[in-house]
């Protein structure tokens, strides 16, 4: 069973079993796919030189008009929204500035928190000052993800599948992601507890995955989304 | 135009007419909107992190987003609120700017 991140000497430590690692990394290389910027870095000097000023070459993103959105992962219009609401014109020329950096950034913080799950020793997740803000954005957007494939874009789709839960079949796929996303929901809280100052080791360092304990008594969730 | 003609001394302009002046510096927004995957001490430590907002002040924005849907969390030229809401997506919160109305 997992343990919350707590601080250790200035770092961040979770304990994680194998299977847990093995559905986290599983989930975050997933994540970066479908971030993966058009530019990785190259080794051209010229090539790296633009995409580090996050303008995106794709032709697709030339346009302005909202045609080559309607082809998009639905996933990647929440990892990365729309920035106005009611102008198609500006945002897209928002988009076109920014989407090629946010993809750099969030593909970076994400190959972070590959790496500090993948180096884990005696199950140990270990993650200094820098690391632990990267793997928080990195969770959050695998979170976001996850989220969208189960169709939760709305507080309301949020409480029908918690609700669903208590009487999905176990080897319902749903219930499975569901299981780990309310997973993730609890390692991010602890991480953040943490990076705030709050000591989680009275609290609950432990986690609970037993599904039918997701509601409190007054029926609200948990895991405290906003 | 060689660079020899080039001058910082004010360039007299001529007078625009009043419909084509432009509105006085309106101030930008930048708002975050309630979604339901962003956890509510997440949000708050964004605010602080990014703005470098006290505790309250961060958790009372964070709230606002919770109850009202959204809310406003910067204010200021277009450039400055672009590259908030550029920072915030980046922190994976739905973060949009517009016109002060």
């Amino acid at each position: 069973m997992a343990r919350a991140f707590l601080r250790e000497k200035g770092h961040y430590v979770a304990l994680l079993e194998p299977t847990e690692r093995t559905v986290l990394l599983g989930l975050m290389q997933q994540t970066r796919l479908l971030l993966s910027p058009e530019i990785e870095p190259t080794g051209d000097a010229f090539d790296d030189l633009v995409a580090s000023m996050g303008l995106s070459l794709s032709p697709a993103d030339q346009q302005t008009d909202s045609a080559s959105l309607d082809d998009r992962d639905p996933a990647l219009d929440r990892l990365l929204p729309t920035a106005h609401r009611g102008d198609d014109e500006i945002a897209a020329e928002f988009r076109r500035l920014t989407e090629e950096g946010l993809r750099q950034r969030k593909s970076g913080n994400l190959d972070v928190a590959l790496a500090c799950v993948d180096g884990a020793v005696g199950n140990r997740v270990v993650l200094d000052e820098s690391q632990a803000p990267a793997f928080l954005m990195a969770l959050t957007d695998v979170r976001l993800l996850l989220g969208e494939r189960m169709g939760m874009r709305t507080e309301e789709d949020a409480e029908a599948l918690h609700a669903a839960m208590d009487d999905i079949d176990d080897d319902d796929p749903l219930g499975y992601a569901m299981a780990w996303y309310d997973f993730l929901t609890w390692l991010q809280e602890t991480l953040t507890q943490a990076l705030m100052g709050t000591d989680l080791r009275d609290v609950v360092a432990a986690y609970d995955d037993d599904l039918d304990d997701d509601l409190d008594d007054d029926g609200r969730r948990p895991d405290g989304t906003v | 135009m060689s660079p020899a003609t080039l001058s910082l001394a004010p360039v007299e302009q001529e007078e625009t007419s009043t419909d084509e002046v432009v509105a006085p510096d309106v101030p930008w927004v930048t708002i975050v909107w309630n979604d339901p995957v962003n956890l509510m001490t997440y949000v708050t430590w964004v605010f602080e992190t990014y703005f470098g907002y006290a505790r309250p002040k961060a958790e009372k924005l964070m709230m606002d987003v919770h109850v009202k849907g959204r809310a406003v969390v910067s204010n200021g030229p277009r450039e400055s609120m672009e590259r908030d809401a550029e920072a915030l997506q980046g922190y994976g919160l739905w973060a949009t700017f517009e016109k002060d109305s």
